[in-house]
């Protein structure tokens, strides 16, 4: 009886390494894997001008494993904290809180260095703390992002690091 | 052979066991063991009972965490205080959860909605494994957890249990009482439970999350405090071939967000307020009433049983006040309630079983079940929908010797699902102010899609017992379950505010439907057990969220993710072994694992829990028992897209139950320790996996259980 015992503990024990060895690595074919995203501008707690006819200053890094597909970049208001709430809007009736919501493809490539001035702050804009929002896709439909706080200002604003 | 008086629990199918008890008279000793071993020899699935001792040694304050020990379960948490059980890879409304013989209606809908279940109160669990929507209907996929009552203690007697839980990760105090009363015909039992405790310490200072560095002061995740108040009463009555028994239930719990996994992270709501105990916004409550009722006649070679149950799950979200939509005001009431959602559910179940051959058995069922959603709140989640299920059952068993059983069904069951639609004239007016055309208007302003559907499902099984001997047990099963898509899967469109995805419905879906193959193997001789069950499934159409690559415009919203059908593949296995070194120590060590495939587009599904091993060394004697275990978890990097890999962790835990003579009764002092070394370590199911925040740390709890009981005439 007592080798009965032992092939099933030797049973057990090779189920078990062939378990743990299985998930050690991926053999999938498909791409799981997300692109990744490093967006250099612009920076978090970053002030940007309200009327910039220069548009933003926008430095993107893209890259994945296999394929991009697009990006999008998405920005609305964060007022209130970490809220929007529609409270603040009574002294500012004469502003707009500004929203964008704009995609862009960038098919056949695995890295893209992303470098524009296309999203433009109109000078009704409600100044404030805005959420900036950077997604991306591969050709598989992985998806990364990142979100960055910003904020919109009517003065200064952030000097763009160089001229173009 | 002696001519014996057995007892055979009916029914082995349902939960409904101590109850359904019914004494005959049979040729040959069949069976004479407990509860436990004539489930495990009935089914002809996988079936794994536990009862007091097991839920004593790893009690929780929270029956998925306790239930987690079992081989093929595994608990998806959502943060310390809600939990909902998942089974070989299935969760959600893949799987049921019943007590008292009705299935529980509530945790299945969202990934963040625990189950709504008094953990002091349960006193029998049975894990089902393995398709069993040819019992219970629509949803019972993967497998089933049986909650069922014990039966009353034989003398008349009035007794009860006082029971006190201490916990060091979240500071948790908790307790419960209950008071029982036998009396002749009458049993009955009344049980107040509450938990509270504080914000759960992580061994992490930090979590990053979208590439922000979130600050955990002093080690304690901000707003994770809650607690739970459950009552319940429970009343049987046995006269004669006459048994009922009613029960009442009401589950409250009430748990905080962490601030950083709902929406976007931002340092400045995660500052420490020098309150660890509160629960400010945003939180989530919920309540769970249930009413109950299981009648069960006997004639001769006849049974006939009834379940009734209603219940009400009421829950709620509350986050401050916000939106995107500069038209919306916050309501004029309770304007920071975002989400309500009331559920009420109307259960009916009726049996007959036959036992006029001592080798055939024979039942037959009609079930029903109404289901009514109401939602409100200044956010949209989840569409209010009604839905009515019935269908009817018929099962058979055949014994031609005491060695072998082979049984099977057949089940057809006819569902209508209906839903209202619902427009956002916020959404919509955001969208003409962003001068948007009137298609892509019409695309996203409708939260939900008008759906009226009929359903139609045939569901089956047929299995073998082959009980060769006392050592050695083998059984086969092959199960076709299906469940009726849900809701959410038909009707949705927007952003879920929790996962912050664009989901969409699909308004076509079919029932998903699969097929499954299991077997199990058992050996038991003097000191060594072995159990082995491996498993495989296919479903022709398994619906999940597919990432479609397109926009959403909405704010806060990437792509869109559709709710799609794809080709799927389940397999895996669970292996236990035992050893007795001595009479008095045992180890065991027992393994799991599944494996998901997404055949249509060769990617693992989302939620493969991850394989896992647990190695456990136990020294027992009749007052005192001591284990140790060591838990292996393996890295998931099977994971599907858009989810990221976990990587594994060993755990050490240790446990110890001492009996202490105390006033005429046994006082039980169970003292446990989890995570010993205060790893670092994910949840690969958890709720807040995606938002990087590791599993609790070390853990010390005391339970202490106080017995006490006295004779009365």
């Amino acid at each position: 009886m007592k080798t009965v015992f032992k092939f099933y503990l030797v049973c057990l024990t090779s189920i078990c390494f062939v378990t743990f060895s299985s998930c050690d690595k991926d053999d999938d074919s498909n791409d799981t894997t997300k692109p990744v995203i490093d967006l250099l501008e612009p920076e978090e707690d970053a002030t940007l001008k309200i009327g910039d006819e220069g548009g933003i200053h926008f430095d993107l890094e893209l890259s994945d494993d296999v394929m991009l597909k697009s990006y999008k970049v998405d920005i609305h208001s964060n007022f209130d904290g970490h809220v929007h709430a529609p409270s603040l809007k009574a002294t500012t009736e004469a502003t707009v809180d500004f929203t964008f919501n704009k995609s862009w493809d960038i098919p056949g490539q695995k890295n893209a260095d992303i470098h524009h001035h296309e999203i433009k702050i109109p000078a009704n804009a409600t100044p404030g703390d805005y959420h900036l929002m950077v997604y991306c896709t591969d050709a598989a439909g992985n998806e990364a992002y990142l979100a960055r706080n910003i904020i919109l200002s009517t003065e200064g604003g952030e000097e763009h690091e160089h001229d173009h | 052979m002696i001519r014996l008086l057995t007892v055979v629990f009916a029914l082995p199918v349902t939960a409904q066991t101590p109850d359904t008890t019914k004494v005959i008279l049979l040729d040959e000793v069949v069976v004479s063991g407990s509860y436990k071993k004539t489930s495990e020899l009935n089914a002809t699935q996988p079936v794994r009972v536990v009862e007091k001792s097991f839920l004593r040694d790893y009690f929780a304050g929270n029956l998925t965490q306790t239930l987690e020990h079992i081989p093929g379960v595994h608990s998806m948490d959502i943060g310390s205080g809600f939990s909902k059980p998942m089974i070989r890879g299935m969760g959600f409304n893949r799987i049921s959860v019943t007590e008292n013989g009705i299935k529980q209606e509530g945790q299945q809908w969202g990934a963040d909605h625990g189950l709504e279940i008094d953990a002091f109160g349960v006193e029998r669990v049975s894990v089902r494994k393995g398709p069993a929507s040819l019992l219970y209907g629509s949803d019972a996929m993967g497998g089933v957890v049986e909650i069922s009552p014990v039966p009353p203690p034989s003398e008349n007697q009035f007794f009860g249990e006082a029971a006190l839980l201490g916990k060091s990760v979240n500071e948790t105090l908790g307790g419960s009482v209950m008071l029982g009363l036998k009396k002749n015909a009458w049993h009955t039992k009344l049980r107040f439970s509450e938990q509270h405790f504080g914000d759960y310490r992580i061994p992490a200072d930090t979590v990053v999350y979208l590439t922000q560095r979130l600050p955990v002061e002093g080690q304690k995740l901000k707003n994770t405090a809650g607690f739970e108040r459950d009552v319940s009463w429970y009343t049987a009555y046995r006269k004669g071939g006459y048994y009922a028994n009613f029960a009442v239930s009401d589950a409250y719990q009430k748990v905080g967000f962490f601030a950083g996994a709902h929406g976007i992270p931002d340092a400045s709501l995660l500052k420490d307020d020098g309150d660890s105990r509160n629960i400010e916004l945003p939180y989530s409550s919920v309540n769970h009433l249930k009413i109950t009722t299981h009648q069960h006649y006997a004639w001769d070679g006849l049974s006939g049983y009834w379940d009734l149950g209603f219940q009400n799950n009421h829950r709620e979200e509350w986050s401050r006040f916000h939106t995107h939509y500069g038209t919306q005001l916050p309501p004029a009431t309770d304007a920071d309630k975002e989400l309500e959602f009331s559920l009420n559910t109307f259960s009916s179940s009726v049996k007959m079983k036959t036992f006029y051959s001592g080798h055939w058995e024979h039942t037959t069922g009609w079930d029903l079940q109404y289901q009514q959603n109401c939602i409100a709140g200044y956010s949209f989640l989840l569409p209010e929908y009604n839905r009515l299920t019935t269908g009817v059952l018929w099962l058979s068993a055949y014994r031609p010797n005491k060695k072998i059983t082979v049984s099977g069904g057949v089940r057809y069951d006819y569902g209508r699902l209906n839903i209202p639609a619902f427009r956002d004239a916020y959404l919509a007016n955001y969208l003409q102010e962003q001068s948007y055309d009137n298609d892509m208007i019409d695309f996203y302003q409708w939260r939900s899609y008008p759906v009226d559907r009929k359903f139609g499902d045939f569901s089956g099984s047929l299995g073998l017992v082959w009980n060769p001997d006392d050592i050695h047990l083998v059984k086969v099963n092959i199960g076709r379950s299906f469940r009726l898509p849900g809701a959410n899967e038909l009707a949705s469109n927007g952003v879920h505010h929790g996962t912050f995805r664009h989901e969409q419905g699909d308004a076509s879906l079919n029932s998903e439907q699969g097929w499954q193959l299991d077997a199990s193997y058992t050996y038991e001789h003097r000191n060594v057990s072995l159990t082995i069950t491996p498993f495989g499934s296919w479903f022709g159409n398994y619906i999940y969220l597919k990432p479609t690559g397109e926009w959403s415009v909405l704010p806060h919203a990437g792509q869109i993710y559709r709710y799609t059908e794809a080709e799927a593949v389940f397999a895996g296995v669970e292996a236990e072994v035992g050893i007795d070194f001595l009479p008095c120590l045992n180890y065991r060590v027992s393994g799991e694992y599944v494996y998901t495939y997404n055949v249509d587009e060769n990617i693992p599904l989302p939620f493969s829990p991850p394989a896992s091993l647990r190695n456990i060394l136990t020294w027992k004697s009749n007052y005192a028992q001591v284990h140790i275990e060591m838990q292996r978890i393996a890295s998931q990097n099977r994971a599907s897209r858009n989810e990221d890999p976990t990587p594994g962790a060993n755990l050490w835990n240790m446990g110890a139950t001492v009996n202490v003579p105390l006033c005429g009764t046994r006082v039980e002092f169970t003292l446990s320790a989890q995570n010993l070394w205060n790893v670092k370590y994910y949840n690969h199911l958890s709720f807040y996996r995606k938002v990087e925040i590791p599993e609790p740390g070390r853990n010390f709890q005391i339970l202490i259980n106080v017995p006490f009981k006295s004779k009365v005439k």
